[in-house]
Order: structure tokens, then C-alpha cells, then sequence
């Protein structure tokens, strides 16, 4: 059924042979931008915080002032700019043949394949931050307890919209 | 109040006559319910009496006693209910009006409860399942109509469901071609049954309860002793002048706690057997399983054939060896709200079991199926956490605690029991659905059709990656969140065949 894992008989969990190697299309490359900005706007706030503790706190101590603040904002700097981009290539869908396939994460990687005719309903958001980059992620619902949403992000909203309406044609056939 | 009434469109399947109100005794329901609700006007009485105005109390108390009374009488007024051709209509709410209607069709089954006074008082609460998304509390439901008119309502409805055109049958009700007209009897449980599955329900779980009791009534017993504190028993050795044959022979003293403790583990355990399953009662009706059970609350629930998702057979090691399991079914419904899965067969044998589950279109993987296994590695998060308390011991020795050497020989077991238990993760396929099966303590077999896989994950991580491995996880309906269906770490190859297979089934259908 799925010619993606007969078609591809690579490793899919290779670290090089992410995307293409099993048969899945990258989402959106703007998505890194996404991803990093929403990552900037987690770590600055740590970042902050670690500079204030090192005035405050041990500066008057006297500790090793100035320690703590140069290694926040080091670590801080190298997840911004370094993690989202391989955030961003890990994941990776396909659609087609009746079903959607998702695929995410590296360390831990979780591939999903939820056939059309199991969704129940379908979402498509946007966030300010993907509203920037005209990109829009896809929530699909199913019944399942586990995996009762499943979340693709990364999407051009037109891609986004098309995909809605495939998966759409497909729970209208399918109501028991 | 009949402005009121009015005020709401008039429901023409309905006829005026034909609208009914609960049952008077729920008036009396409401006064019992008081008692716990009383509770919450607590601390409004608490206020009162630090503040020095002792003498409100009472007329405070009376005054919140027939507001809720008066309360209860009003919405009991307001409610009123009709059973129209193919529908049921229900009115209800004092100010807030909700004018309900719920076609026969919609109607799943009716599920019928009674509690203690309900019984004493001969009437039921009757509950319609109807399939709605939001849960049990979303479900229309009558608290309290006399108990005869309940049986009559659900067979009205049943009756309704049985001569209307059965809607476009889909293939997957094969389970029942026969269609009974009779309702089976699948499996009952006799007293003799009840106190067997009580002594393997051994539990200390009462022990606290019994503990904190007696505490509490320490002070109170006119005699000074506790048959569950060990120190009383060295006590009443010394009295008798026994105390240097106790010094020699302690045991005494531990024998009697144990034998204590003993007694109420399995009394609580046959004590709640009782409560719960007495007269159980499994039959199949046209549509639906329905049991029937408990000694003080009665309840009755069906579990409609075509919801059910998996089948879910349980055991303990201890039970196992005398053969006896439990059949639990996965299904959309929960079962009350404390179980996730409804609970068919409690304590059965499987040759018992077997035609329960032939009744819903699953059958056990016979005693030739050869079982797939898990790689052991699965015992890898056993592993660590029997690291993390040695460590956690180690650290407490070093620091002067000699309480740490509890962790360090508890570690130990931890890895051994998790070595076992990988042992028993074991797979195998039946012509269109998958058991699993895992555990050593509480050994567990799920029977899951691929028609009700939801989804399918795929998982690997860093660890199961270099082996080759992958970890199936299957997403489907009903039961618990954490309870989630998977086989894990098997040979990435086998797994991905076998994603395939479950889900080719779908397109099929």
C-alpha cells in the first residue's frame, strides 16, 4: 500500500537520508525562520533572567560574577542558531495513497501514519510568527486516544488549505 | 410556570397528555443527598461561630436546608419528561429551560442504575446512551422513575429499534449474523465463584482505612488494645508474665501481626468482590453485551457490539496458575468513571471467556500461534531506574544515612523483575489483528483488529536505532491515555511490514 517504504528501501532513520531517502517532501525550509524566532523568544527571557541573577545575586556574594551570564547567553546564542535548522529538516510528510504521514524529531523519531478515511476532523491554524512567513500547520484529529491530534507544522498556507480539502473529500465517503 | 412553558416551541410529536414527571421519591434522593452536600455550608457555619453569633447557627442551618429543599422541589417541578412515538423529549432546568429531544434511532441502549435507597424505594436512574462525543456527562439521563417503568421505557425503545429498518447494516456487524431474539445468558457468577475471586483479590489496600480507624478509636475502646499494633501484643505477653519467653520467642509477637494483617487482606478482598460482582450477569441482547451487578448499587450497562475496539485479557501470576483470567473490553464508552475499560468476564476460565469473545468477532490466538518477541533491550528503563536508586542509596550511605541500604537492596530486585518481564513481551498476528501481550506480575494480552487502529506510529530513538530497532505504537479509541496499545522494540523491518498490514486493512474497507 504505502510505495513510499517499498519504492525506498534506505534506512529511513539515517541522518543524511532524512527527506528524500524515504520518501517523504520537507516541509516549508521558511519553517527554520519560524522555529528560530519562536526559540529566540523562549531563550531570551532564561537568558535575562540568568544576567539579573549574576547583578544581584552573586555579584554581592562574591562570586564568580559575570560566569553565569557570558554561559547563558553563549548556550543561548548556539540553540538559536544552530538547533532550528535541524529542527526544522527532521521533519517531514507525505500525502497520498489515502493516507497522511508524518514524520518528526531526531533523538526520537516518531513516524505517523494516520489513513484519510480515520480523521475525524481537521484544523488548519496560524500563528502570528508563521503569519510572517505565510506558513500555516495542519491538525488532524482522529478518534484514537492515542494520537488523537496530529500536528504538522511547517506548511505554505496554500499547501496547507490543499491538503485540507484532499483529506476532506475522503471523511465525507467514509461516514458509518 | 405553564407561561413559562409555553414560552418554548411547542413539540408536536408530543401530545400534552403524554408529558410525565420523575418519580416523587426523588424528592426523598434529594434530601439524602443533602447529608454530603451539607458539607460545603461547613465552613459558612464556621464563620458564624468564631464570630460569636452562636444563636444563628441554627436558623442558618434551617434556612440552607429549605432553600435546597425548596430547590430540589422546584427543579423537580420543572422537569418533566414524554415518550412520544419514536422519540423521548425531556424538559428540565428551573430558570435556564433546556428543551431536549432524542430520536429512538440516536439511542444506543439504555443503561439502568440503582443505588441503596433507589432499591428501597423501587425506582431507578436510567441513563441513554446515545454516542455523543462529550462524554458521560453530556448524556441525557432520567435520575429516578419507578423501577417498572424503566424496564418498560428501555423495552420501548428497544422494541422501536428492533421493527424500524435496520440503518444500511455495515459489514462489520458479521460478529452477530443470527441477530438473537433471545437474550443468552454468557456468563454468571455464583457465591462459590465470588468468594474464590475475593481470595485472590487479597488486598491491603482496607489496612490503611482499618489503621487510620484505629487510631481514631484508640482512645475511645474501653479496653486498651489493638489487635494490629505488634506492640500490643509484647504488652499483653509481659502481662501474663510471659515477658522473658517473649524476649526469647519474638516471633510471637510478628506471627500475630502477620496472621492479623493476613485476615484483612482477604476479607477486604472477598468483602469487595461481594460489593461489587454480586450476581453477575453477562448476556447478549440484539445489539449488545449487557451486564448486570453489585450487592448494594445494582447497575446495568450495555456495551454495544459494533464500539467495541479491543479486547483486553488479564491475569496474575498467582491467579494464572489455577487458570483463571479477567476479559476486559476496550470500547468508545468508559465504564463509570473510575474504569477506562468495561469489565465482561471478572474472574473466568478462558474456556468461558472464548464464546464472550466470539460474540463480539474476536478469537484468541491459538495455543500453536508462535509468539514474535520483544528484544530484550526493553529492559533497558528497568535498568537505569535500578541504577538511579542504588545511586540514590550510595548517596545516602555516604552521607551517614543507614537507610540508604533499603534502596541498595531494593535495586537488585528492580533489575531482576524488569529482566523477567522483558521475557514475556510477545506479539503474534491472527488474520487481521494483532495480540500483544506483556508482563510477569500482571500478565496482560490485548486482542486489537487492525479495523480499529486509528493510527500507527513508528517509533524509534537513539538507543533502539543502532539495533535495528522500532517500537509500534497503535492509536485507538477508548481506553486509558497511558494505556496506549504498542509492541515494543521489534526488528524495524518486521515493524514496518506490519504498519503496512494493519493499515491496508482500511483501504479495503
Amino acid at each position: 500500500m504505502t510505495e513510499t517504504i517499498a519504492a525506498h528501501p534506505i534506512d529511513p532513520f539515517a541522518a543524511d537520508a532524512l527527506n528524500a531517502g524515504e520518501g517523504l517532501d520537507p516541509v516549508d525550509p521558511a519553517y527554520t525562520h519560524v522555529l528560530r524566532i519562536a526559540t529566540l523568544l523562549k531563550a531570551l527571557p532564561v537568558a535575562i533572567a540568568a544576567t539579573l541573577i549574576d547583578m544581584l545575586a552573586i555579584r554581592p556574594e562574591g562570586g564568580p560574577y559575570g560566569l553565569l551570564t557570558v554561559a547563558a547567553w553563549l548556550l543561548g546564542t548556539i540553540i538559536v542558531v544552530t538547533f532550528p535548522s535541524r529542527r526544522a529538516q527532521r521533519w517531514g510528510f507525505k500525502i497520498g495513497d489515502g493516507q497522511l504521514r508524518v514524520a518528526r524529531g531526531w533523538l526520537f523519531r516518531i513516524d505517523t501514519i494516520v489513513p484519510f478515511v480515520r480523521v475525524q476532523h481537521i484544523d488548519v491554524g496560524q500563528g502570528p510568527i508563521e503569519r510572517w512567513f505565510g506558513l500555516s500547520h495542519l491538525i488532524v484529529h482522529t478518534s484514537g486516544t492515542h494520537n488523537s491530534t496530529v500536528t504538522l507544522p511547517g506548511l505554505h498556507s496554500d499547501l496547507a488549505a490543499a491538503m485540507r480539502e484532499t483529506i476532506r473529500r475522503h471523511i465525507q465517503t467514509d461516514f458509518a | 410556570m405553564s407561561e413559562a412553558a409555553a414560552a418554548l416551541p411547542a413539540d408536536d410529536a408530543v401530545a400534552e397528555a403524554d408529558w410525565r414527571r420523575l418519580h416523587p421519591a426523588t424528592l426523598l434522593l434529594a434530601i439524602v443527598k443533602l447529608g454530603p452536600r451539607s458539607v460545603n455550608f461547613l465552613p459558612a457555619l464556621a464563620a458564624i461561630g468564631i464570630a460569636g453569633k452562636w444563636i444563628y447557627v441554627v436558623p442558618a442551618l434551617g434556612l440552607f436546608l429549605l432553600l435546597s429543599l425548596v430547590f430540589a422541589w422546584l427543579s423537580w417541578l420543572r422537569f418533566r419528561f414524554a415518550v412520544g412515538a419514536d422519540e423521548i423529549v425531556i424538559e428540565s432546568g428551573v430558570f435556564a429551560r433546556q428543551h431536549r429531544t432524542i430520536p429512538f434511532d440516536r439511542i444506543q441502549d439504555v443503561s439502568i442504575e440503582q443505588g441503596l435507597v433507589a432499591r428501597a424505594l423501587g425506582i431507578a436512574k436510567v441513563g441513554f446512551e446515545t454516542g455523543a462525543g462529550g462524554g458521560k456527562k453530556d448524556d441525557a439521563r432520567l435520575d429516578a422513575i419507578g423501577l417498572g417503568a424503566a424496564q418498560a421505557l428501555r423495552t420501548t425503545i428497544r422494541a422501536h429499534r428492533g421493527t424500524a429498518v435496520p440503518p444500511a447494516a455495515p459489514a462489520t456487524d458479521s460478529a452477530s449474523p443470527e441477530l438473537a431474539t433471545e437474550d443468552r445468558l454468557l456468563f454468571a457468577m455464583s457465591p462459590k465463584r465470588l468468594l474464590v475471586a475475593g481470595l485472590f483479590n487479597f488486598s491491603l489496600a482496607a489496612l490503611a482505612v482499618v489503621g487510620a480507624a484505629m487510631q481514631l478509636f484508640d482512645n475511645v475502646l474501653p479496653f486498651d488494645f489493638n489487635i494490629f499494633n505488634p506492640l500490643d501484643w509484647i504488652d499483653i505477653a509481659e502481662e501474663y508474665g510471659l515477658d522473658r519467653w517473649v524476649v526469647a520467642h519474638r516471633w510471637v509477637a510478628g506471627v500475630g501481626a502477620a496472621i492479623s494483617l493476613l485476615f484483612i487482606g482477604f476479607a477486604s478482598g472477598i468483602a469487595m468482590t461481594f460489593l461489587a460482582n454480586w450476581d453477575f450477569r453477562l448476556t447478549r441482547e440484539p445489539r449488545a453485551l449487557r451486564r448486570t451487578r453489585g450487592l448494594t448499587t445494582r447497575t446495568d450497562v450495555a456495551l454495544p457490539v459494533r464500539r467495541v475496539q479491543a479486547a483486553i485479557i488479564v491475569t496474575g501470576w498467582l491467579r494464572r496458575r489455577f487458570g483463571w483470567h479477567e476479559l476486559r473490553l476496550q470500547s468508545l464508552a468508559s465504564d463509570g468513571e473510575k474504569e477506562k475499560d468495561h469489565q465482561v468476564v471478572p474472574f473466568g476460565r478462558l474456556d468461558e471467556i472464548d464464546p464472550v469473545l466470539a460474540e463480539i468477532g474476536i478469537a484468541r490466538p491459538g495455543a500453536d500461534r508462535p509468539w514474535a518477541h520483544s528484544h530484550r533491550i526493553v529492559a533497558l528503563g528497568g535498568f537505569v531506574g535500578a541504577g538511579a536508586t542504588a545511586l540514590g542509596g550510595l548517596v545516602a550511605i555516604a552521607l551517614g544515612q543507614l537507610t540508604g541500604w533499603i534502596p541498595l537492596a531494593i535495586a537488585p530486585l528492580i533489575a531482576a523483575g524488569a529482566w523477567i518481564s522483558a521475557h514475556f513481551h510477545g506479539w503474534t498476528e491472527v488474520e487481521e489483528m494483532v495480540a500483544i501481550r506483556s508482563g510477569w506480575i500482571k500478565p496482560k494480552t490485548t486482542l486489537l483488529p487492525f479495523a480499529s487502529v486509528q493510527s500507527v506510529d513508528l517509533a524509534t530513538d537513539f538507543i533502539l536505532r543502532p539495533l535495528g530497532l522500532a517500537t509500534l505504537r497503535f492509536g485507538v479509541p477508548g481506553g486509558s491515555a497511558l494505556g496506549s496499545h504498542e509492541i515494543p522494540a521489534i526488528p524495524l523491518e518486521t515493524a514496518r511490514a506490519l504498519r503496512t498490514r494493519v493499515l491496508a486493512e482500511k483501504d479495503a474497507a
